[in-house]
């Protein structure tokens, strides 16, 4: 029960936070809110691009598998403002992602924290409070 | 713990999360310093510009924007191509392509801005970080508005402006395409827009920004809306080109689940 109490908040969180994700286009219409994930995984590439910056990790799943996540940020100029650098991801580097997942179930999501291999988390351009941090 | 206070408990954590974005929504409300009184040019014409840029909030439903008024007054196409819009998750958002916001748009999508005055008060230009580098350009010489027959319909229109009692500026814009929307929410507008905003600076760290939309072929009325831009001293603009790696579009789906762009293998032509 406690379990299930805790998912319902993420979900509920997810649903408050991910609306501010990715302003340039619909975030609604790729990623799903009701689908949070919570992703620890080696980053394998770094793309520090506009609109919004992707990083790429292997993650293993119950099986034993990997399956090579799509994570989706913020533009790096909103990162930038949050505190990343393009130097903040390495690859190689042990991440944890919390976010939401595709809406087509595909190995692909939107981030709204990621903590660094330096153990500091940080925004993903998507979920902080106050109006200045809403630019991405 | 029984299922009655569970439910009830995820009623609050939902309820928490609707009210934060309520709080984030609402207009103006935005919790920052006013800080001091708002600079002045030496003959006491507001000053909106400093060490510092305007950083737009992200507005996302412009019913909540309304000033003096409860309902946005659709004409019936525009209530149902908004209730379209919405049914598609604002999928075809001509701004997911990384075309421009268009005019008041511009100063609810969360990129932030300057406002750079002319001293010789002939121009004011709007510089916007987001969209596709863009910026506005806004005649002050005393030159009438157009009529916008005699314009080249653009994403931005035509707009000529002036000062109201040094506090106020004043603009007024014809001339719009109808490749943009009003905004995120998928509230849409004819070439037949023209829109007066009016830009105050009532502190330091406050740009007070109103719109009237005025559209007989969208709407039955004109209709107003205006929110608070907080303004964040000491940081600068930075570079940001949206068209770089729009991978969005590539996945992007029509309703029917076909892909708006198709991947098309090509076989290299190579000469022997």
């Amino acid at each position: 029960m406690r379990n299930r109490f805790l998912i319902t908040l993420i979900a509920a969180t997810a649903a408050f936070t991910a609306l501010r994700a990715a302003a340039h286009h619909s975030f609604a219409a790729e990623f799903d809110a009701d689908q949070p994930v919570d992703l620890t995984g080696y980053v394998t590439k770094v793309e520090w691009l506009n609109p919004h910056t992707f990083f790429y990790i292997d993650v293993e799943d119950e099986n034993g598998e990997y399956n090579n996540w799509a994570v989706e940020l913020g533009s790096p100029n909103g990162l930038m403002r949050r505190g990343w650098t393009r130097n903040s991801l390495q690859i190689g580097d042990e991440v944890n992602v919390e976010g939401s997942r595709a809406r087509d179930g595909s190995y692909k999501a939107n981030a709204r924290s990621v903590r660094l291999s330096s153990g500091e988390r940080l925004f993903a351009g998507s979920s902080q409070p106050d109006v200045e941090e809403d630019a991405n | 713990m029984n299922k009655h206070s569970h439910l009830k408990l995820a009623a609050f954590a939902i309820l928490a999360a609707g009210m934060g974005e309520a709080t984030a929504q609402g207009g103006g409300e935005h919790e920052h310093e006013p800080g001091p009184p708002a600079p002045r040019f030496d003959d006491g014409l507001i000053d909106f510009g400093g060490d510092g840029i305007w950083m737009q909030p992200w507005v996302r439903v412009m019913r909540d924007r309304l000033v003096g008024r409860e309902e946005i007054p659709y004409l019936p196409w525009t209530e149902a191509m908004q209730a379209y819009n919405q049914e598609t998750r604002v999928a075809y958002d001509p701004q997911g392509l990384c075309l421009p916001p268009g005019g008041p748009r511009m100063m609810g999508t969360p990129y932030p801005s300057e406002i750079i005055q002319d001293q010789k008060g002939e121009r004011v230009i709007l510089i916007f970080e987001g969209g596709t580098h863009v910026w506005r350009e806004i005649h002050m010489d005393g030159r009438p508005l157009p009529d916008r027959e005699s314009l080249n319909p653009t994403y931005f229109g035509y707009s000529v402006g002036h000062y109201e009692n040094n506090d106020t500026l004043v603009v007024e814009t014809t001339g719009f395409n109808e490749k943009t929307w009003i905004l995120f929410d998928g509230t849409m507008h004819t070439d037949e827009l023209r829109t007066i905003e009016r830009f105050s600076r009532p502190n330091r760290n406050t740009l007070h920004y109103e719109a009237t939309i005025i559209d007989p072929g969208a709407y039955s009325e004109p209709w107003t809306v205006a929110w608070d831009i907080p303004w964040s001293e000491g940081a600068e603009l930075s570079e940001y080109i949206c068209q770089e790696n729009n991978v969005f579009l590539i996945d992007l789906k029509d309703e029917f689940g076909n892909p708006f762009f198709e991947r098309v293998e090509v076989e290299p032509d190579w000469p022997e």
